[in-house]
C-alpha cells in the first residue's frame, strides 16, 4: 500500500520533472528576483549583527565587513552589566506580556459577542468598534486625557492602555469565531451549558489558532511600541527598549545611562548596534515558529471581514 | 405553553445580557480612548489653558485654524503628506504585486516558504530599528560615510552627506516603505493568486502560453480587484502620514523637514516642543475631518466595487 503510493508519487514527480526539465526564462527570472529581495531584506540585519561585534575603532576606520574582525563583545558586556539597559528590557517584557494578555482578553470578549449575532447587541457593537477606524480624536485630546485626567505619566499602563483594542484585529477574530460550527454550540446548550461556559469551555479552546494570530500581532505591536512611550514616559529608568534605542539615535547624553563611570571611551556606536540586536532578538527567535500564524492572519483579514 | 415560550425568551435575553458582559472591557476602552478624545477635540476652538482644563478654557472661534493656515508651514506639510503617501502607495503596491507573482513562480515548496517568511519579516521590525539600519547604511560611526557611501566611493562616484541633504529623502523613505511592506503585501496578493481557479491556467497552457504570458495575461488582470481594494483604502488613509517610521528616521533633524515633514510629525513636534495645544488640536481636527471624508468615500467605493473581497 505504502510502496504503491510512493511509487505512484515518484512516477508523477518524474513526469512533472520531464515536463519541467527546462525551466522557463520567467521562472529563472522570478527565482533571481525573489532571491535578490531576500538578500535586500537580510543584509541590514547582518550589518547590524556584525557591526555590534566589531571593535568600535575598527568600525570607524575601515567601515563594515561581512565577518566581524576584530571580534569584540564590549558592547554586550556593557548592556548586560548596566542597570538601565536591563530595566529597559524588563519594562518591555512587562508591557508586552501584560499588554498582550489584556488586549487578547478584551478583544476576544468583544469579538465573541459580535460574532454571536445577538439581536439588538451585535450589530450596534460592531458599528461602535468600526467608527474609531474612520475617525479619531488625534494626538492632543489623547495626550490631555492620559496626562491630565488619567494621570498615567511614567506608568507602563500609559503605553498599554491606548493600544488595548485594535478594531482591525477585532474583525479578524469575529470572522474566525463565526466559522465555528453552530452545532457544537447548540449541543452544549442542550447539555445545559450557560453562555459563559460556552465561551470559556468551547469557544476559546476551539479558537486557539486565531488567538495565536491575534496575540502575536498584539505582542509584536507592544514590543515595538515607542511612540506612546515617547509621549508619556519621562523617567529614563522606565523607558522600554525601543524608546531607549530612539534616545541613543537622537544622541541625548549617554552619561546617565552608562553603567560604569566612563573608564575609557565608551563604544557608543557599537553599543547602539548591540542594543538593536537585543531589541529584535526575541522577535527574530520567535519568528520561525510564529510566521505561519501571521501569514494565516493577514490572509484571513484580507479575504474575509 | 405561552408561559413557557415567554420564560424561554426571558432566559435567552438574560443569557444575552450575560454574554454582553464579555464585551464590557472593550466597550469601556473605546469609550475612554476613542470616543472621549473625539469630544476633546473642542480644544481646537479654544484658547487652551492647562490650569483651566479642556472645558474651562475660553473659546476663540477659528483663531487656531487661521493661525495654522496663515503660517508658512501649512502648505509644506500638506504637500509633503500627499506626495509621500502617493509615492509610498504606488511603490509598495507595485512591489507587492511583483513579488507575489514571482513567489508564485517558485516551485520548490521549501524555498517558497522560506522566501515568503524572509521578505515578510521586515514588517515586524520596529521603526526605531529601521532608523538605526539607515544610519548604518547612510552615515557610519564617527563621521565616516556609511556603507552606501563606501560603495559609491568604490565605484569612483561622489559621496553624499545624506543627513544634510533633503532632496533624496522622499525616495529614501519610499525604499524604506517598500522594504518594510513589500513582503507583507506580497502575502496578501499571493493569497489572492492562490484563489484563482487552476483551470484558467490549464486553459492557458493548452493554448501554448508561456509562464511569463500567463503571469501577465492571467494573473495580473485577476489581481486587479485586490489591488483596487488596497489602493482605495490606501487613498483613504492618504492624509495620515506614517508617523512612526518618518519620525524615528528623521526625528528633529530640521535640515530634512522641507521634504519629510508631514502632518503627523508636525503635530507631534508642536505639541511636544511648543506645547501649543489649541493649534495642534486644530490641525488634528482638520486632518481627522478630511481623513474621515476620504476614508468614508474610499470604503463606499470599495463596497460598491467588490462585494465579496471586503477588506474591512
Amino acid at each position: 500500500m505504502t510502496t504503491a503510493l510512493t511509487s505512484s508519487l515518484a512516477k508523477t514527480s518524474a513526469r512533472t520533472a520531464t515536463r519541467r526539465r527546462r525551466p522557463e526564462a520567467f521562472t529563472v527570472f522570478s527565482v533571481i528576483g525573489v532571491t535578490a529581495f531576500m538578500i535586500v531584506c537580510l543584509v541590514p540585519f547582518w550589518m547590524i549583527v556584525s557591526g555590534s561585534f566589531t571593535d568600535e575603532q575598527t568600525l570607524a576606520t575601515t567601515g563594515y565587513s561581512v565577518v566581524p574582525r576584530p571580534f569584540s563583545t564590549a558592547a554586550y558586556d556593557l548592556i548586560f552589566t548596566g542597570p538601565t539597559l536591563l530595566s529597559a528590557y524588563a519594562a518591555s517584557v512587562f508591557i508586552t506580556l501584560v499588554g498582550t494578555a489584556l488586549a487578547l482578553a478584551c478583544t476576544s470578549g468583544l469579538s465573541w459577542v459580535i460574532a454571536r449575532r445577538l439581536p439588538y447587541i451585535s450589530r450596534p457593537l460592531s458599528v461602535f468598534a468600526y467608527i474609531p477606524m474612520l475617525f479619531s480624536g488625534g494626538l492632543v485630546p489623547l495626550y490631555l486625557l492620559v496626562t491630565q485626567y488619567l494621570k498615567l505619566q511614567n506608568s507602563y499602563f500609559a503605553v498599554i492602555l491606548p493600544l488595548l483594542v485594535a478594531p482591525f484585529l477585532v474583525f479578524i477574530q469575529v470572522s474566525a469565531f463565526r466559522q465555528l460550527p453552530e452545532e457544537i454550540l447548540d449541543s452544549a446548550r442542550v447539555d445545559g451549558a450557560g453562555e459563559m461556559q460556552i465561551f470559556f469551555r468551547i469557544g476559546l479552546p476551539l479558537s486557539k489558532p486565531i488567538l495565536a494570530v491575534v496575540g502575536l500581532f498584539y505582542a509584536v505591536h507592544y514590543w515595538n511600541e515607542w511612540f506612546t512611550a515617547l509621549l508619556f514616559m519621562s523617567d529614563i529608568h522606565k523607558y522600554p527598549l525601543p524608546l531607549l534605542l530612539q534616545n541613543l539615535i537622537s544622541n541625548v547624553s549617554f552619561s546617565q545611562m552608562l553603567p560604569t563611570a566612563a573608564e575609557q571611551s565608551t563604544p557608543v556606536y557599537q553599543l547602539r548596534l548591540a542594543l538593536t540586536v537585543v531589541t529584535i532578538g526575541p522577535i527574530l527567535l520567535a519568528y520561525p515558529f510564529a510566521q505561519r500564524y501571521f501569514v494565516k492572519g493577514i490572509t484571513l483579514g484580507a479575504t474575509k471581514g | 405553553m405561552s408561559d413557557r415560550t415567554r420564560d424561554r425568551r426571558r432566559a435567552t435575553l438574560r443569557g444575552n445580557l450575560w454574554l454582553a458582559v464579555l464585551a464590557l472591557p472593550a466597550v469601556a476602552f473605546f469609550l475612554v480612548f476613542s470616543y472621549a478624545p473625539m469630544a476633546g477635540l473642542v480644544v481646537a476652538f479654544k484658547e487652551f489653558d492647562i490650569s483651566k482644563g479642556i472645558f474651562g478654557s475660553a473659546w476663540n472661534g477659528l483663531d487656531n485654524f487661521r493661525y495654522f493656515f496663515s503660517s508658512g508651514d501649512a502648505q509644506r506639510i500638506l504637500v509633503n503628506t500627499l506626495l509621500l503617501n502617493v509615492l509610498f502607495l504606488a511603490a509598495t503596491l507595485a512591489a507587492g504585486v511583483t513579488l507575489a507573482i514571482m513567489l508564485n513562480e517558485l516551485r520548490g515548496r521549501y524555498f517558497k516558504r522560506v522566501a515568503q517568511s524572509t521578505i515578510f519579516f521586515p514588517y515586524f521590525v520596529s521603526p526605531v530599528v529601521i532608523a538605526i539600519m539607515l544610519q548604518v547604511l547612510l552615515s557610519g560611526p564617527a563621521g565616516s560615510g556609511g556603507a552606501v557611501n563606501d560603495a559609491l566611493a568604490g565605484f569612483g562616484l561622489p559621496t553624499v552627506s545624506w543627513y544634510t541633504e533633503p532632496g533624496p529623502w522622499p525616495w529614501i523613505l519610499t525604499v524604506v516603505k517598500v522594504w518594510q511592506l513589500g513582503g507583507y503585501l506580497s502575502v496578501i496578493f499571493l493569497a489572492a493568486i492562490t484563489s484563482i481557479p487552476e483551470d484558467v491556467y490549464e486553459a492557458g497552457q493548452i493554448d501554448g502560453a508561456s509562464r511569463a504570458q500567463m503571469a501577465l495575461r492571467i494573473t495580473l488582470p485577476l489581481l486587479k480587484p485586490t489591488a483596487a481594494v488596497l489602493l482605495v483604502l490606501g487613498v483613504g488613509r492618504i492624509f495620515y502620514g506614517d508617523f512612526g517610521t518618518i519620525y524615528a528616521i528623521v526625528g528633529d533633524n530640521g535640515t530634512l523637514f522641507p521634504t519629510t515633514d508631514v502632518i503627523d510629525t508636525y503635530v507631534f513636534r508642536s505639541l511636544r516642543q511648543i506645547g501649543d495645544f489649541g493649534t495642534t488640536a486644530a490641525i488634528g481636527l482638520f486632518q481627522s475631518v478630511v481623513g474621515f471624508v476620504l476614508v468614508a468615500t474610499a470604503v463606499l467605493i470599495q463596497r460598491k466595487y467588490s462585494k465579496e473581497t471586503s477588506l474591512l
